[in-house]
């Protein structure tokens, strides 16, 4: 029978393969006798050889952590036979989309916290402003701007992650962040395999599969969200009362595109202007035109 | 899906092997002959034998996800022999982690302004440390656990042994 040496019992490995359990069996330590499952999923997704060749290539250090990774695709590959570690791949994306969604949320409520703590806890000069309807303090409309942009721009445009070249041994984890985009949807079955991947030879940054882009189409809005408040940011600076709102608004759309730098110092000096009266008229209780 | 035994030129894969690629050719629908690296990766990780063993045993419909999913794990062994696609994973998983944590911090921040602002006179103690329930998040975040064992322990809590304790929950019933 096969029996490795006296009295130790042959592999898993050994044992489906009915043949002897040498010493020097490459695939004992990783396939215990008691777990012949471990094996057979190993066998059936990448088959002996294969795996053996891949171990070949290894450096001794790195043969334990590549058996893990290799019995670990096969185990799901069992799990999901259509999918395999993709499906936990996609599960995977789908909550940090999730995370991160509820995590702006949440930010954002905080900053709202802080914006209104500020407010209360400003001298009465603020609180009289706000009561005579001027518009908020511009530093609340960073709320808007307290997005995370940069942190979809740190998520371009593929499905999947794109595989690098170096191990992960070397804590690489910031390879992955330049590789892909979220679906939006866990069913993303049907999406999923939306485009054909490039396999062209040439193409090394290619990646095997992309999904329908959602997420760009949010970062589009959201920076286009931003920027509009970023236009809007100074000529809210401006604005201290409706009145003066309206004699910039006024200034503001008569100049023209091809004098738009000097309409807006004009604007600039008119709102000047209007800040003093409207000054003026807050002591004085008086309508200033 | 494009036949391409029925035209001149065969697929990818029988271009590969070198072999006539005959009208009810498995790997012809998903294998074109545009794409060859993808076959030839698929072939050197998993060989061509396993891939057909794989795709007679799932239904039609199914096997055009089979086979993008093989390419797509053959593609990442191949550019990373030692993690492969698994190294994604365990990325996503230490992202996923960071952010429940990062929201956990958030969370409660925002109970304690929301404390203050009730009763801003009080000086309160932080809230203690808020373990989120599953299913319990207004956005739906927490829900059930993954089913699947993930591959890699966390590092603050990595007992991990060289046998590998990861693959006790992926083996199935054995």
């Amino acid at each position: 029978m096969t029996l490795k040496g006296g009295t130790s019992q042959a592999c898993a490995a050994c044992k489906y393969q009915r043949r002897r359990c040498s010493a020097e069996c490459p695939l004992s330590p990783y396939f215990p006798p008691e777990q012949p499952k471990l094996f057979q999923n190993a066998h059936k997704l990448f088959g002996v050889s294969n795996i053996l060749k891949i171990l070949k290539n290894l450096e001794p250090g790195q043969k334990n952590e590549a058996m893990r990774s290799i019995i670990y695709q096969a185990n799901m590959r069992d799990k999901f036979p259509v999918y395999g570690c993709c499906w936990i791949i996609c599960q995977l994306k789908y909550q940090v989309l999730q995370a991160e969604e509820e995590l702006n949320a949440v930010q954002a409520q905080l900053e709202m916290y802080r914006q209104h703590h500020q407010i209360s806890s400003m001298p009465d000069d603020g609180t009289s402003q706000l009561e005579l309807g001027m518009a908020p303090p511009s530093n609340g409309l960073s709320l808007f701007n307290h997005t995370t942009p940069q942190h979809y721009n740190a998520v371009p445009a593929a499905a999947l992650p794109v595989p690098q070249q170096q191990s992960y041994s070397n804590s690489s984890k910031g390879v992955y962040t330049s590789g892909y985009m979220d679906a939006k949807d866990i069913n993303v079955a049907n999406s999923f395999w939306a485009q054909q991947p490039n396999y062209a030879n040439n193409n090394n940054n290619s990646m095997a599969i992309q999904s329908q882009l959602v997420v760009p189409q949010q970062q589009t809005i959201q920076q286009e969200v931003v920027q509009d408040y970023d236009e809007l940011h100074p000529f809210f600076d401006t604005i201290d009362d409706r009145q003066s709102y309206i004699d910039s608004k006024e200034a503001y759309e008569s100049s023209s595109s091809e004098e738009s730098l000097k309409d807006t110092t004009q604007s600039t000096e008119h709102v000047a202007e209007n800040e003093l009266k409207n000054a003026a008229a807050r002591f004085s209780l008086t309508s200033v035109n | 899906m494009a036949s391409s035994s029925s035209y001149n030129s065969p697929c990818a894969a029988c271009k590969f092997l070198r072999r006539k690629c005959t009208p009810g050719c498995i790997f012809a629908p998903y294998f074109p002959p545009e794409e060859p690296q993808k076959f030839a990766n698929v072939h050197k990780i998993f060989g061509a034998s396993n891939v057909t063993k794989l795709l007679n045993e799932l239904l039609p419909h199914q096997r055009e996800d089979a086979v993008n999913s093989l390419a797509y794990e053959a593609e990442a062994r191949v550019r990373d022999p030692v993690y492969g696609c698994v190294g994604a994973i365990s990325f996503l998983q230490r992202q996923v982690q960071r952010l429940q944590k990062e929201l956990e911090s958030a969370n409660a921040d925002l109970i304690r302004f929301a404390c203050n602002e009730i009763n801003p006179t009080a000086n309160l103690p932080p809230p203690p440390s808020i373990t989120p329930r599953p299913r319990s998040s207004s956005l739906g975040f927490y829900q059930q656990p993954p089913a699947f064992p993930l591959p890699y322990p966390l590092p603050w809590n990595d007992t991990s042994d060289p046998s590998g304790n990861i693959n006790d929950g992926g083996e199935g019933n054995m």
